[in-house]
């Protein structure tokens, strides 16, 4: 999906304020508003892959500031139906990402690379956790399909698939030639 | 007339002729009863100094220079002088404080130390915070230590920082040092371990004058420990805002991981933290708020190396 779909990739390592140990709110601060400009200049539904992996230590404050503050700006839609994609291995790196965004009940898309399987750091309601990993699996489906596919009607599953995209884990569309009239269609983000 | 003002230091035990913060209490009780009056520090019985003991002395001395005007420092044998003077002590105090040794013939002698991870740094601001952090970990990698273990001690050190200098509203900043410490294990795990101790102390507010600014957190600032043992947890910030007051918590965790301890003074209040366990006592005021991190290192690392070399053999 990063083949087709907009996006920017942000090496936090190499970028404003960055190097290779990222400390203290002032650095976050710098790095957020480095990465919120990135995303602003984004078209509609476009990715902003924020690339960690040159980075060596990141402490609370500045996962916090850096992370915490924009993925919860953007699952307050400060940027419309952009999405935020951490690009990170699975390592210590990642506790203090986790921990600040579990403190802000959000979560976020993480890859090894852009396009590659994606994982959830932070927090995400158990009862979504199902339904996201559906889409995620599906690459894009319609809200009828995953409905039947999760046994949900379909206010319902509009409910929950509504939550997963104001959090800013999915993508979603509107599918005007739906037979029966509109109908969303949700997609991953990797 | 020169006020002497005793140290507390012991005489017998593990911590004989340590100088440590609890050391300074008897001094910062005397002080405020000799104000505007030159004073000297006795440390005459001190044998060795550690990073919270020279924080302290630190933050003693800038409470002590503007009150009393003129301050002395009694010094005896070798070692400590030249201790102090490796931890760049007379670099900072040298023009501020008299003392009976001659500090430029230390100076000429001065040789390497070590174990030294960080001297005495005097800072102000949030900015300076990653300048340290660099040049720490400069010096934690060239002395091989793991990225882990760099990590451990850096992040530790940049959230206690950045609280100093942030709730502070210290008049003279804060001071940190760092040292590393072969053969001395607390908890006594192993002999031949190594011990990072970390230590910041400023003189600001305090951690219950932090909190108070919080009207939520009432019920848990009516006591200096009540404030300490209720800023340890996730989420607990003066300022209230989500996503702030995690810093600490955090460096209780890696403590934690590490097998070492969190200990906070602040105001009338000491905590000790050991993940499992919390000690707390009542303890003469200090003006500001003191941590010390313990993180014991090649101990528990080297038990659990040797462990999977066997089982892998």
């Amino acid at each position: 999906m990063a083949e087709d779909r907009e996006h920017a990739i942000y090496d936090v390592a190499s970028g404003e304020a960055g190097g290779k140990l990222m400390v203290t709110r002032g650095t976050g601060r710098r790095v957020r508003e480095a990465l919120g400009g990135v995303l602003e200049s984004l078209p509609a539904s476009g990715v902003l892959y924020v690339d960690t992996r040159g980075v060596e230590l990141m402490d609370y404050s500045f996962a916090d500031e850096a992370l915490g503050i924009l993925v919860s700006r953007v699952a307050a839609g400060e940027y419309g139906d952009r999405r935020v994609v951490l690009v990170e291995e699975d390592r210590e790196l990642l506790e203090n990402v986790e921990a600040s965004l579990r403190q802000r009940d959000l979560a976020m898309i993480r890859a090894e690379k852009p396009g590659a399987k994606p994982e959830i750091v932070g927090e995400v309601p158990e009862h979504l956790l199902e339904t996201l990993q559906e889409i995620q699996d599906a690459g894009s489906i319609t809200n009828a399909d995953l409905a039947a596919r999760l046994g949900l009607n379909h206010t319902a599953m509009n409910n929950r698939a509504t939550r997963l995209f104001k959090l800013g884990l999915i993508h979603r569309h509107k599918n005007t030639a739906a037979p029966g009239g509109r109908q969303y269609s949700y997609e991953g983000i990797s | 007339m020169k006020t002497l003002l005793q140290l507390d230091i012991r005489h017998r035990g593990a911590m004989s002729g340590v100088l440590t913060l609890g050391s300074l209490d008897p001094a910062f009780t005397a002080a405020a009863e000799v104000e505007g009056e030159p004073v000297v520090l006795d440390l005459r019985s001190v044998e060795f100094v550690e990073p919270a003991g020279l924080c302290g002395l630190a933050a003693l001395l800038e409470f002590l220079i503007p009150r009393n005007g003129e301050v002395g420092l009694a010094l005896s044998g070798r070692n400590v002088p030249a201790y102090l003077e490796r931890m760049d002590f007379f670099r900072v105090f040298g023009d501020r404080v008299r003392t009976n040794v001659d500090v430029a013939a230390l100076e000429e002698r001065r040789r390497g130390n070590p174990g030294t991870l960080q001297e005495l740094v005097n800072f102000h601001s949030e900015e300076e915070i990653p300048g340290i952090i660099n040049r720490i970990s400069e010096i934690l990698e060239k002395k091989e230590y793991r990225l882990r273990e760099r990590a451990a001690i850096c992040a530790t050190l940049s959230e206690i920082c950045a609280n100093a200098v942030e709730h502070g509203h210290s008049p003279f900043g804060a001071y940190a040092a760092v040292q590393a410490y072969q053969h001395i294990v607390s908890g006594g795990r192993s002999s031949r371990g190594e011990e990072v101790i970390v230590a910041i102390a400023d003189g600001g507010v305090g951690v219950r004058g932090t909190l108070s600014r919080n009207p939520k957190y009432a019920e848990h600032t009516a006591s200096d420990n009540d404030a300490l043992r209720h800023a340890l947890k996730m989420g607990v910030s003066g300022t209230g805002e989500i996503g702030r007051g995690g810093g600490l918590a955090v460096v209780g965790q890696i403590s934690t991981r590490a097998g070492g301890s969190l200990s906070l003074r602040s105001g009338a209040g000491r905590i000790s933290y050991y993940g499992d366990r919390t000690n707390s006592r009542n303890v003469p005021p200090f003006p500001g708020t003191f941590v010390r991190v313990s993180l014991p290192r090649i101990a528990v690392s080297r038990q659990r190396s040797d462990a999977s070399e066997k089982a892998r053999s």
